[in-house]
């Protein structure tokens, strides 16, 4: 995942995906003679409010927001909404269009297209997917945004952090098949990435970055085992400009490019996921191991354990995640040593929280976060001084809703 | 923040649910359909939409009920001990995640039974006394 103090561009390509939108409702509309097509209209939101016990560092939620939460109350860290059309065609077709405004690159509440696809069912037992769809490197990564569908106030940092990426303009398969009573599940996609990711005041455009990914999931009764894997080419190198030059002779700030370069590099997301969901237990357990084939970025390993247990509407839980990345050893000079370092993640949370399903359809969240780590532990955060200790705590409350 | 972990104390205390009223509710399907019994885990599969099919290779078309009906709340608390506000959550992820939508919703258990009569694949669930000749009953919850 892209350090440098990195903030995502989400695919902002307006007018291509209006056209692509508007010729999916074309087709929509086309088709809706022939059979009785359903219409459904459905969204989902979260008003948030977050602090943190320090202004030393920035709290974000992830990469996309380029300022997040300090010592004072912040609306913009989780704060959301999302509107989505369902159009079901027949039983084996349908489309689906969502819209997502959220605090982004731009701090605007832009809305952006988050999913666009169309979907054929065969089969009972095979789903097909063609479009912007979600990406799913990590369980639970494509439904982040929808708070009311998770019991925490947010996904993991410690664990998510590292996946910038949202969506794909491709395609994706996934096949379910009885094994006895337990459900086995492979799915399979491939997409070019339409996102952008800006460093400071430039942006590192992944446009045309293909991403690559599949995981196999065992389903028996309450529980849920899932093995994954995705990798993705980075197409472009980091926008460094001129801060090399600035800094460095000529040939050795292009020596410090090439160290850098992150062209046709390759990184490799591995996930390993436990769901226990039964009665009023919640538990869930996932490990992750990211190599990145540039030297920009560091490799690491992360993960996150949350066990919560419901009393009538309220559901208390609690939650451990860390990530540690791997420094590389040898840096050619100072500079790039610097930029280097903006990857260093060295860190972990403990969080205890309730979630009150208040009244249909509404859940009121508060969580306490603390986050124990080292000075050096800077990959997500905005703004961070020399005065930043690694820990801090964060305080959040939301009201997540679906309609 | 202690005033909150209070508050939320307190209506933990205020809110815990009672226990629903004894009813007995069986899983229906079409007569015609070739499934003599279920076990727990192919009813859990086809109502959470993690398998659409019969083992038989019927596809299920299963069928729910609204929120406001008593035996919503009983039917899944029985079948997997959740409450509705979960069994929402789990839907809004399938919904937002583009993976699947929700079975419909029906507002009573004379339509559920009208769906599983007209559905070769139909199945839903009613209280066992509604459950009459033209379905057959392929899941008893134990109370």
């Amino acid at each position: 995942m892209p350090a440098q103090k990195t903030m995502l561009v989400r695919g902002v390509k307006p007018v291509r995906w209006l056209l692509l939108v508007l010729g999916l409702l074309n087709l929509i509309m086309a088709q809706a003679d022939e059979s009785s097509p359903a219409f459904a209209l459905s969204g989902f939101g979260t008003l948030g409010a977050t602090r943190t016990t320090t202004d030393e560092v920035r709290f974000v939620r992830d990469l996309a927001q380029p300022e997040g939460a300090g010592k004072r109350w912040d609306g913009r860290v989780d704060s959301m909404l999302g509107v989505q059309g369902n159009l079901k065609l027949n039983s084996q077709l349908e489309g689906v269009v969502q819209v997502v405004s959220r605090y982004r690159y731009d701090r605007s509440f832009t809305p952006e297209v988050s999913w666009a696809y169309l979907k054929y069912e065969p089969d009972p037992k095979l789903s097909l997917r063609a479009g912007r769809l979600g990406t799913e490197f990590f369980m639970l990564a494509d439904s982040r945004m929808v708070g009311y569908s998770y019991l925490s106030v947010r996904p993991p940092g410690d664990y998510f952090w590292s996946l910038p990426f949202y969506s794909i303009d491709g395609a994706d398969a996934v096949l379910s098949l009885p094994l006895g009573e337990s459900i086995l599940r492979a799915k399979v996609f491939y997409g070019i990435s339409d996102e952008r990711i800006a460093l400071e005041n430039r942006e590192w455009k992944l446009d045309g970055s293909p991403m690559t990914g599949g995981y196999l999931d065992l389903q028996n009764g309450p529980w849920l085992f899932r093995l994954s894997y995705a990798n993705i080419v980075f197409r472009n190198n980091l926008p460094f400009g001129s801060v090399l030059g600035n800094y460095l002779p000529a040939a050795m700030a292009q020596q410090s490019a090439d160290y850098l370069a992150t062209a046709n590099t390759r990184s490799h997301y591995y996930a390993l996921g436990a769901v226990y969901d039964s009665g009023p237990w919640q538990l869930h357990l996932m490990l992750n191991h990211i190599v990145q084939g540039s030297n920009a970025f560091q490799s690491s390993d992360g993960g996150y354990l949350q066990a919560g247990y419901r009393i009538g509407p309220v559901t208390p839980y609690f939650g451990y995640s860390w990530i540690r990345s791997d420094q590389r050893g040898n840096t050619l000079n100072p500079v790039v040593a610097s930029i280097m370092a903006d990857g260093r993640a060295d860190q972990s949370t403990t969080s205890l929280g309730a979630r009150w399903d208040v009244v249909r359809n509404v859940a009121l969240k508060a969580q306490w976060d603390h986050i124990d780590g080292e000075p050096e532990s800077i990959f997500p955060y905005r703004r961070e001084t020399k005065a930043w200790t690694g820990n801090m705590d964060v305080l959040s409350l939301t009201m997540d809703f679906v309609f | 923040m202690r005033r909150l972990i209070l508050s939320l104390l307190v209506m933990v205390l205020l809110f815990i649910e009672s226990t629903p009223v004894f009813a007995q509710m069986v899983v229906i399907v079409n007569a015609r359909s070739g499934v003599a019994a279920m076990s727990r885990n192919e009813v859990v599969n086809i109502f959470f939409g993690r398998y659409r099919q019969f083992f038989n290779g019927l596809e299920a078309k299963p069928v729910d009920l609204v929120d406001s009906h008593p035996d919503r709340a009983r039917f899944y608390n029985g079948l997997v001990g959740k409450d509705l506000a979960e069994i929402n959550a789990y839907w809004s992820r399938q919904l937002f995640s583009g993976r699947m939508t929700a079975p419909p919703r029906l507002r009573t258990s004379e339509e559920v039974i009208k769906w599983v009569l007209g559905n070769p694949g139909g199945i839903g669930f009613v209280e066992l006394s509604h459950a009459d000749a033209r379905v057959h009953v392929v899941f008893e919850l134990n109370p």
